[in-house]
């Protein structure tokens, strides 16, 4: 394995966990959200 | 597998030379993935003793009719600790501890991805759980109005009601970050020419259920956060008082109560998906059936919460909607038995203990499966709601549905992962005692509750007492069983058994088979070759 591949895996990895910690954010303050929406 | 070929790079000797910290360092500070792999297994298996003990004072006190041993509270009390320890203390960690052992190895991977976050993803549990277990010795108790902590009901739990919130809010930040792991390494590590779907069931069908954690546990975490500001901070979400919706809760609870069942079983499709192959000696029949049939499961699963709350009240297009959605999760189940079954026809199987336990699933998560089929059914569940047939069901596809892959999965990769092999006899005694006392304990509450017996309660009429008293031997002989099983993997974690070549078993398929047993510290120093459409499952 390169040192290029493996900086570009680093970098998707990176890339990936952030989007993925995102959504999860996105849903925890889109449901609270729903909740003041209803209430 | 014979397209497999492992290489090790010309600097193998020294990098195999910083194996592990010594001492408690090594597992405070663990990053390696079989280390938290272990520790999350460890912690599962300690959480099952917990939450079983705590099982053994609700059967001791429905022994027999009228109150014998505990106060009605603290029944209450044992039956949401149970729930919530079970659910998230045993079974949800045992196959977060199952993927960090396997999933890299089984990728080509040589390590998750994001090993740090795995550190902290383990050791909030423990956390989460001194918070919550610290609840039994509070003024007040420990939460007692159920692990579905309905309001208004849960807003009248004493001081224990913060420590339960900040718990599950823990709980849920350990299971997202375990869940982000999962996803990046599965996406970004997987060895050159291991498409998507040539993956093993087992990485599969964890893919698609971190997928659901990251959908869900978010959701959770919202409404148990609602719930703490309507007591602590004046608002009213869920209190009718102020205008809020009660109901609104359990749409949300259930929202992410669905899924989290498929949370606890997808994996354990994932474990039977690879064992049956092994032990019939056939390729898995189906395998790319197998995965859109989780995928088919994951997303109704988001589409049928409503079926936990006929009794609420709905319009009639809404019962209908739940029923028959609830309905069609059966045809992707049925693919997966189906498939199953098919392995085994024909194969030439022998029957050792993991394979025993995965057949013993495939028949009793089918009766759980069945039951649950019954209670999608409208009028039918308006009948058995809160009753003991729910709980009958709900225990078939929990124990001997997850809790019986996990064994499985324990005794299939026990010898892979200690080295030695683990005592043939006793693991059959093991799953012979477990099968009978699983089915004495659980199977008489269905007829507990067609003829009426309600749930949560500590007493009950005298024409139910056989049956109680069945399902109560039944549940001890169960626990005790259960030291077998501990028995068994202290001897194999102290090296006592048979030693074991790399592949355990005759001729399984999968990368992890091409390690040493034990592997190696760290897995795969550089990605193992595999060739273009090789079988790994």
């Amino acid at each position: 394995m390169t040192a290029d591949h493996r900086q570009d895996t680093e970098k998707q990895v990176r890339r990936t966990a952030l989007l993925l910690g995102c959504v999860a954010l996105a849903f925890y303050f889109g449901f609270i959200l729903l909740g003041v929406l209803n209430a | 597998m014979s397209s497999v070929t492992h290489q090790q790079p010309p600097d193998a000797e020294p990098h195999q030379q910083h194996g592990p910290a010594k001492g408690l360092k090594r597992w405070i500070f663990a990053t390696n993935h079989k280390d938290i792999g272990t520790l999350y297994l460890l912690f599962s298996l300690a959480m099952f003793f917990f939450g079983g003990i705590m099982a053994l004072v609700i059967r001791s006190e429905l022994f027999s009719p009228g109150l014998q041993f505990v106060h009605p509270a603290f029944f209450n009390q044992m039956t949401t600790m149970h729930a919530l320890i079970m659910v998230f203390g045993a079974v949800m960690p045992a196959f977060v501890g199952l993927a960090n052992w396997m999933l890299p190895m089984m990728i080509g991977a040589p390590d998750m991805a994001l090993p740090r976050l795995n550190n902290w993803s383990f050791w909030i549990l423990p956390v989460a759980f001194c918070i919550l277990a610290s609840t039994l010795i509070l003024p007040g108790g420990a939460p007692a109005g159920g692990w579905t902590m309905y309001p208004p009901l849960v807003l009248q739990t004493g001081d224990a009601f913060p420590f339960l919130i900040f718990s599950v809010h823990l709980l849920g930040i350990s299971s997202i970050m375990g869940a982000i792991n999962i996803i990046v390494t599965i996406i970004n590590m997987r060895t050159p020419g291991m498409s998507l779907l040539a993956m093993p069931m087992f990485v599969w069908t964890w893919l698609i259920t971190a997928y659901l954690l990251i959908a869900v546990m978010p959701i959770l975490a919202g409404a148990v956060t609602m719930l703490l500001t309507d007591r602590f901070f004046g608002t009213s979400f869920f209190l009718a008082a102020g205008g809020g919706d009660p109901v609104m809760f359990q749409h949300i609870f259930w929202f992410f109560g669905h899924p989290e069942v498929y949370i606890m079983i997808l994996p354990a499709f994932g474990v039977v998906s690879e064992i049956i192959p092994t032990f019939a000696r056939k390729p898995l029949f189906g395998h790319d059936s197998m995965v859109y049939a989780a995928a088919s499961i994951a997303f109704l699963s988001f589409i049928v919460w409503a079926h936990h709350m006929f009794t609420t009240g709905m319009p009639l297009t809404g019962q209908l909607f739940f029923m028959f959605s609830t309905m069609l999760i059966a045809v992707p189940t049925g693919v997966k038995i189906f498939n199953w079954v098919a392995t085994m026809w024909r194969g030439s199987m022998s029957f050792e203990t993991p394979m025993l336990f995965s057949v013993a699933f495939v028949f009793l998560f089918t009766i759980g499966g069945f039951s649950g089929l019954m209670l999608a059914i409208v009028p039918a569940d308006i009948q058995y709601h809160d009753s003991y047939f729910v709980v009958a069901h709900f225990h078939y596809v929990l124990v001997p549905g997850s809790v019986f892959a996990v064994m499985a999965a324990v005794y299939y990769w026990l010898p892979k992962w200690s080295g030695v092999m683990y005592n043939e006899t006793l693991g059959k005694v093991h799953f012979w005692l477990s099968a009978v006392f699983v089915n004495l304990t659980f199977f008489p509450m269905h007829f507990l509750g067609l003829a009426g017996m309600p749930r949560r309660i500590p007493d009950y009429s005298t024409q139910f007492a056989d049956f109680n008293a069945v399902a109560s031997i039944g549940a001890i002989g169960f626990g005790l069983a259960q030291l077998l099983f501990v028995y068994m993997i202290f001897q194999c974690i102290r090296g006592k058994g048979r030693k074991v070549s790399a592949a355990v078993w005759d001729n399984p398929k999968g990368l992890e088979w091409t390690l040493p047993s034990p592997p190696p510290f760290h897995s795969f120093e550089e990605p193992p070759e595999v060739s273009e459409g090789a079988a790994f499952s």
